[in-house]
């Protein structure tokens, strides 16, 4: 166990986030929308939602994500005069964490996807609305939305991430569209993840390449998790195939020791780590991946494209200067996440342009934050800040489980107005063990029952 | 639930003058309960100070859906202490019972969010010898995000995400003939969360509603290695 995941590597990790910056943020063509710069999201259909009318302060949520649910949760639950509405444009709820462990055939698809957001609405007294936001007047306190026109008197967006091809070297806009459905990176929809399960049953052999991206990607170990979970599901099905890991990071981003130790350990003939392989091409047609200096073929692969703040965030023009974030994040106060000058609007979960990890107990820790900050603001009050917490499991055997974890919290200077680090009592457990393994699971059974029950 | 044949009566601790829980009595989630004797698998009763050291025993109380641990906390001396945070109420928590004053009970349902001991496994454990997450011998464990509770001091929450403590059962112990019984606890609000969270696991575990079904006059105290088939060591 090492007491503190060391200063040194905080300040890399941010480093690293910071140049990942300069490649080609100005060709604009970065998700499946393209906002024109200076121009704000139109607003107003003219036709309302179809909602009863509020009967306290109304808090939007936006994204039915570990964010978004757990504010929806606990907002009301800390100030049950809040009306709260829900908006979210899934009509099935299916998480991004854990689905890692479907691929190796640990979990079912049902432990992932059956949570209702309807149940969760019910168990905690608010409203689903299934719909999909399209324009926010501020000045009105307006969201529009495919279902109609919702008034507002607090605002949360909590929309997740997009994928940032740009950053890659992927700038034609077929290319990319091909390589988003033909080689998912698998952090974001469950479309993604049904595409990747099936690529791992239908593997017969050969060069699998998981990319490991730059900058602060969702679910830092995700990609380190998956080449384990591959490699242990190969190796169990005599599957001779290899996965490749090309990382365009200097070193592991995180539990460096514990995913070194189950490569060379468990997977010395499946996994191929490369590090400073940065993704800077890829020839879908060929099955080529470019690096600065090499070229890799591959028989399948994941390919894990940098990662920014929802497109949403820059159509609706709520975008942090370059100088705040480089992954187009959100431009919103440090501590208290609403953004800058507006105190009605906010946005919190992997949108933030914080150097947390984007992961879901970061999400659903600074979520219950969020609740308390909105119940004491919806009564004219302000709160002391906490710092979330980042509690990460990852399965680095799929046979017998085991895993490795992380347990850190973050540092916030007053004087910079900004988060400088990882906290004292940040700890890290990378000797992999099966006690870890089970305790993964229920880490994630937790998470739904925090996000979906009473 | 079904509160039939139950006894709400805050009066009902009265008769327990061995087991000194008059504030917690007072406190306003607290509910009494039907005593029942912890028995060994076999129905007879278990002897206070036979009662092992190296793990907690897990039984049903009240109702046969809520388990309970056991603990002999050995050498540790348990502690009384007075002014707990519950979730909602404060109260006093009076120790421990038995010769020593050192068996503790508390739900074995974690406060943060409600991993228990099922019989396939148990995310729940009193690490007696201590372990990576516990900082210590002697505590409770839960493994799924790293809750640890200090059994000594009435189960108070010592790191982790989990903000109150585990719900106290309280204990009437018989110097005469070394038996305990379980004859009340504190927080049947999160127990009946805990219900509607697990309804559909504990129906198919129980049969329909038979999580509901008091316990009645005596429960089984298992080993929580012999309760539950995987005992994750966090």
């Amino acid at each position: 166990m090492n007491e503190n995941l060391d200063r040194r590597n905080f300040l890399k990790m941010g480093g690293a986030m910071l140049a990942a910056g300069t490649a080609g943020c100005a060709t604009g063509v970065t998700g499946s929308a393209v906002a024109e710069s200076g121009k704000s999201a139109s607003v107003a259909t003219g036709m309302k939602a179809a909602l009863p009318p509020a009967k306290g302060p109304r808090l939007v949520i936006v994204g039915g994500g570990t964010s978004g649910l757990t504010i929806a949760k606990y907002a009301k639950k800390e100030y049950p005069k809040f009306d709260v509405v829900l908006v979210e444009k899934r009509d099935m709820y299916s998480s991004c964490f854990s689905s890692n462990m479907w691929y190796a055939g640990l979990i079912n698809l049902e432990f992932l996807a059956g949570h209702s957001f309807m149940d969760a609405a019910v168990n905690n007294d608010y409203i689903y609305f299934n719909a999909t936001v399209t324009g926010l007047d501020r000045a009105s306190r307006t969201l529009a939305t495919s279902e109609g026109d919702i008034h507002y008197d607090f605002l949360v967006l909590a929309p997740g991430i997009s994928y940032d091809y740009d950053k890659i070297g992927v700038k034609d806009v077929g290319v990319m569209t091909a390589l988003r459905q033909t080689y998912p990176g698998g952090f974001i929809s469950p479309t993604e993840h049904v595409s990747i399960n099936r690529k791992v049953r239908d593997f017969e052999g050969g060069v699998f390449v998981q990319t490991v991206p730059s900058g602060n990607y969702r679910c830092l170990p995700g990609p380190y998790e998956r080449a384990c979970l591959l490699a242990s599901t190969f190796k169990k099905n005599k599957v001779k195939g290899k996965i490749l890991v090309l990382d365009a990071n200097p070193e592991i981003t995180i539990k460096k020791e514990g995913f070194h130790a189950a490569f060379n350990e468990l997977f010395k003939d499946y996994i191929e780590w490369l590090p400073s392989k940065a993704v800077m091409g890829v020839d879908v047609e060929k099955k080529i991946i470019k690096t600065e200096f090499d070229e890799y073929k591959f028989d399948d692969a994941a390919i894990y494209a940098n990662v920014r703040g929802s497109t949403l965030i820059e159509q609706l023009g709520l975008m942090a200067p370059e100088s705040k974030s480089n992954q187009k994040e959100a431009n919103i106060d440090t501590r208290f996440y609403n953004i800058v000058g507006d105190p009605h609007v906010y946005v919190t979960g992997d949108s933030r342009p914080h150097p947390y990890s984007k992961s879901a107990n970061t999400s659903n820790t600074e979520g219950h934050f969020m609740a308390k900050v909105l119940a004491a603001r919806a009564q004219g009050k302000e709160i002391a800040w906490i710092s979330p917490r980042t509690l990460c499991y990852s399965m680095v055997n799929g046979d017998p489980m085991e895993a490795i974890s992380v347990d850190a919290g973050y540092d916030y200077s007053a004087e910079k107005d900004a988060i400088t680090g990882f906290s004292k009592d940040t700890k890290t457990f990378e000797s992999r063990d099966s006690a870890k393994g089970q305790a993964t699971l229920e880490w994630a059974r937790g998470m739904y029952r925090d996000m979906f029950e009473a | 639930m079904d509160r039939r044949g139950f006894v709400k009566a805050c009066a009902g601790g009265a008769a327990l003058a061995l087991a000194n829980w008059d504030n917690l009595v007072l406190a306003g989630s607290f509910e009494a309960f039907p005593p029942a004797k912890l028995t060994n698998k076999i129905g007879i009763p278990l002897k206070a100070t036979e009662i092992p050291t190296g793990e907690a025993m897990v039984f049903a109380y009240p109702v046969a859906g809520v388990p309970c641990f056991l603990i002999n906390l050995g050498d540790k001396t348990s502690k009384a202490n007075p002014k707990l945070a519950g979730e909602k109420d404060e109260y006093d928590w009076a120790g421990g019972v038995g010769p020593n004053g050192n068996i503790v009970a508390f739900v074995a349902i974690c406060t943060h969010q409600m991993s228990y001991p099922q019989p396939e496994v148990s995310y729940m454990r009193y690490a007696a010898e201590g372990s990576e997450l516990a900082g210590a011998p002697g505590r409770i464990v839960c493994c799924a995000h790293a809750s640890v509770f200090d059994p000594a001091e009435g189960a108070r929450p010592v790191t982790g995400p989990a903000t109150f403590p585990l719900l106290p059962v309280r204990l009437a112990y018989d110097p005469v003939s070394d038996e305990l019984s379980a004859d009340g606890i504190l927080g049947m609000d999160y127990i009946r969360r805990f219900f509607k969270t697990y309804k559909g696991d504990l129906n198919a575990r129980y049969g329909p509603g038979g999580y509901r079904q008091p316990v009645e006059g005596k429960t089984i105290a298992l080993p929580l290695s012999k309760y539950s088939e995987i005992v994750p060591a966090c």
